[in-house]
């Protein structure tokens, strides 16, 4: 797992891709955003000049929106530039501790929940040792049932479903 | 209420108990944060933002405040330690803070730094007390059309002059302004773009928006900037006092400096980063020592250090006077208040005197806590620099988890942070900066506002923009920064394609 997780970051370190692709990437991201806020807004109803409807603001910023991307997807495929490197791997543990937080915390209680979304965030960490990981969860976790349920009286749960 | 009186009222509501409590808090949580490296004052006061929401508005307020200077100044710790700068603004004091630290003059360095604070905050705390209610009397008779203008120069200000591309600046603004849309129009009652989902029926939390694109965003980014471990410092930092040589050195600086930052920290759109430079760049011109910049000149740390502070607490001038912030980290400060039921504007100084003149006194309180903190305690922010990285990213983000969580008790925050973090990262591996889209987000819904009322008073006339005076120059002004902005931008490529073939 380690020598895994190494690697990826080294295979990590050389891939990189001009701006230019990335950069139209998110210019065609916002064209999308802008087109949904001006069919949005369309179908609320614009309203008139004097009394503007629901949809004019989101209308006209979608339109300007739409202008910007364009410009933004011209000016990027022009850039010549390496792209920034992704760290796909924090990425994803980031987000997945995140996720284990927001399945967890009603279903296990608060003390349960923090110990597995630690773990969860340190899991592509090479460094630290599976016990390791655990360890620094069940502290953390402690640490947040003294801090939250026993200092600040916030109505967590600690354990629930035991 | 003239200002010596203002100040003294102000004395009074920031010497209270919980005041001091919660500005000690603010300022000890803020250097907490922006000592780690990568981690700024964003960051720092998005993870706070949830706590104040039970204290008091001026608690609140004052309590922001502390995270926000303490976290400019934890920011200096690591840059004049490890030449890493812990928020973008402190970057001008690793040019000599660290080659100071590297000669063995770090104790000298982090005590010049936190001086020059002090003395950069406190010009900058007289500069807000003497032309706040000014300006806040001036814009008494702003009506909709001139709100709209000002609103309109704030964000192209804070977009166009922003680092990065002007284009891709205002592209984030723009999102930012419809992102605000989402949710029930107070006008009319409609529901906009919440796709059935009840918990968007009160539009998105500003504290998920800004949790999820700078607190998630940030660590995904710091997570491999910090991945070599624990930052060693072999640095001699017990040797802490100037000479008195050194002390008289830095006097000049540290009041050219706090002109300079207090000047720049008021215009929407500059912000510490700007005065930092700016002021680092006229020192270089001026001073006599100006052969040692860059190699450890004590004038590098103080001038930029006191810039940076200043330029803080300015800031809080147009934020509280007009309703309009010139940098990311006020539309944060703009949001708190409106959670507390407090509209921003020239009416706060009448209706909200207390919490006005409060926070202008909390300033000198909260600058000498960072004073007193930070001297017996830079051992602490050393041996907290020295702690793996890797213990501390996964406890920030279950910090992170319990304050977006603790806001309803409700996992679909949760849910939402998570897709404003991947947003926020994205956008950084695209080049986009999330601060202008913050900054349109929270002025969104008072933008629209303002443009519908203005168009129903002129009868949708929509030359009224230009016709009125105030209005008129305003939105010259804001023409003619954006003009500015995208030809300096062109420039600036242009020179560098040409270095490039140079080269």
């Amino acid at each position: 797992m380690k020598d895994f997780l190494l690697r990826l970051r080294r295979s990590d370190d050389t891939a990189r891709l001009p701006h230019a692709w990335l950069g139209a990437l998110g210019g065609i991201a916002l064209l999308a955003l802008s087109l949904i806020f001006v069919i949005g807004g369309l179908r609320l109803g614009v309203g008139s000049p004097r009394r503007l409807g629901t949809g004019a603001f989101p209308v006209l910023t979608g339109f300007a929106l739409g202008a910007l991307s364009v410009a933004v997807i011209a000016m990027d495929l022009r850039d010549t530039s390496d792209a920034e490197r992704p760290d796909w791997i924090s990425f994803a543990a980031i987000g997945a501790a995140l996720a284990v937080f927001a399945v967890t915390v009603e279903r296990v209680g608060l003390v349960p929940s923090v110990l597995l979304t630690v773990f969860t965030a340190s899991l592509p960490d090479p460094s630290l040792r599976l016990t390791g990981k655990l360890l620094l969860g069940l502290v953390v976790a402690l640490g947040c049932w003294g801090l939250f349920i026993g200092i600040l009286d916030l109505p967590f749960r600690a354990f629930k479903g035991f | 209420m003239d200002i010596l009186t203002g100040f003294g009222h102000g004395l009074m509501v920031a010497m209270q108990p919980e005041n001091l409590l919660y500005c000690f808090i603010g300022v000890f949580l803020g250097t907490f944060i922006g000592v780690l490296p990568g981690i700024g004052s964003m960051a720092a006061i998005s993870m706070i933002l949830p706590l104040t929401f039970y204290l008091e508005p001026t608690s609140a307020l004052v309590m922001i405040a502390g995270v926000y200077y303490g976290a400019e100044y934890g920011g200096s710790i690591a840059s004049i330690l490890m030449n890493i700068p812990g928020t973008p603004s402190s970057s001008i004091t690793c040019i000599d803070g660290y080659p100071m630290a590297r000669e063995g003059r770090a104790g000298i360095a982090l005590f010049t730094s936190a001086i020059a604070s002090f003395g950069g905050g406190m010009i900058g705390m007289v500069v807000m007390a003497v032309l706040a209610p000014g300006l806040a009397a001036l814009a008494l008779n702003f009506g909709p059309t001139e709100y709209f203008a000002v609103i309109l120069l704030g964000l192209v200000a804070a977009s166009a002059v922003s680092n990065g591309s002007p284009i891709k600046g205002i592209a984030m603004v723009v999102a930012g302004l419809m992102l605000g849309t989402i949710g029930v129009d107070i006008t009319t009652g409609a529901e906009r773009f919440t796709m059935g989902v009840p918990e968007l029926r009160d539009g998105v939390s500003l504290v998920i928006v800004a949790m999820g694109l700078f607190g998630v965003g940030e660590l995904i980014v710091s997570i491999r900037a910090n991945a070599s471990g624990a930052h060693q410092t072999d640095i001699d930092y017990k040797k802490f006092y100037p000479s008195r040589a050194e002390c008289k050195a830095i006097f000049g600086p540290i009041l050219r400096g706090g002109a300079i930052g207090s000047f720049f920290g008021a215009l929407p759109g500059t912000g510490q980063t700007v005065a930092s430079a700016v002021a680092y760049a006229v020192e270089k011109k001026v001073s006599r020592n100006r052969d040692m910049f860059g190699k450890g000149a004590i004038e590098g740390v103080a001038v930029p250090e006191s810039a940076n502070n200043s330029a803080t607490q300015t800031a809080f001038i147009p934020t509280l006077t007009l309703g309009v912030p010139g940098s990311a980290s006020m539309a944060l400060v703009i949001g708190a208040l409106m959670i507390h039921g407090i509209v921003p504007g020239p009416r706060l100084l009448v209706d909200h005197a207390d919490l006005f003149w409060g926070l202008v006194a909390s300033f000198l309180i909260g600058n000498l806590l960072l004073l007193v903190l930070n001297i017996p305690l830079i051992g602490l922010w050393v041996r907290l620099l020295q702690i793996p990285y890797r213990y501390m990213y996964p406890t920030i983000i279950v910090l992170i988890c319990m304050g977006i969580y603790s806001l309803n008790n409700n996992v679909f925050d949760i849910w939402l942070t998570l897709i404003f973090g991947y947003a926020g990262y994205l956008m950084r591996l695209f080049r986009f900066e999330p601060a202008p889209l913050l900054i349109g987000f929270v002025l969104g819904p008072m933008m629209e506002e303002q443009l519908r009322r203005a168009m129903l008073l002129s009868r949708g006339d929509a030359t009224v923009f230009l016709t009125r005076p105030i209005s008129g120059t305003l939105i010259i002004v804001t023409i003619l920064l954006l003009v500015y902005s995208i030809v300096s931008a062109l420039r600036a490529k242009a020179r560098s394609r040409a270095a490039l073939r140079v080269s």
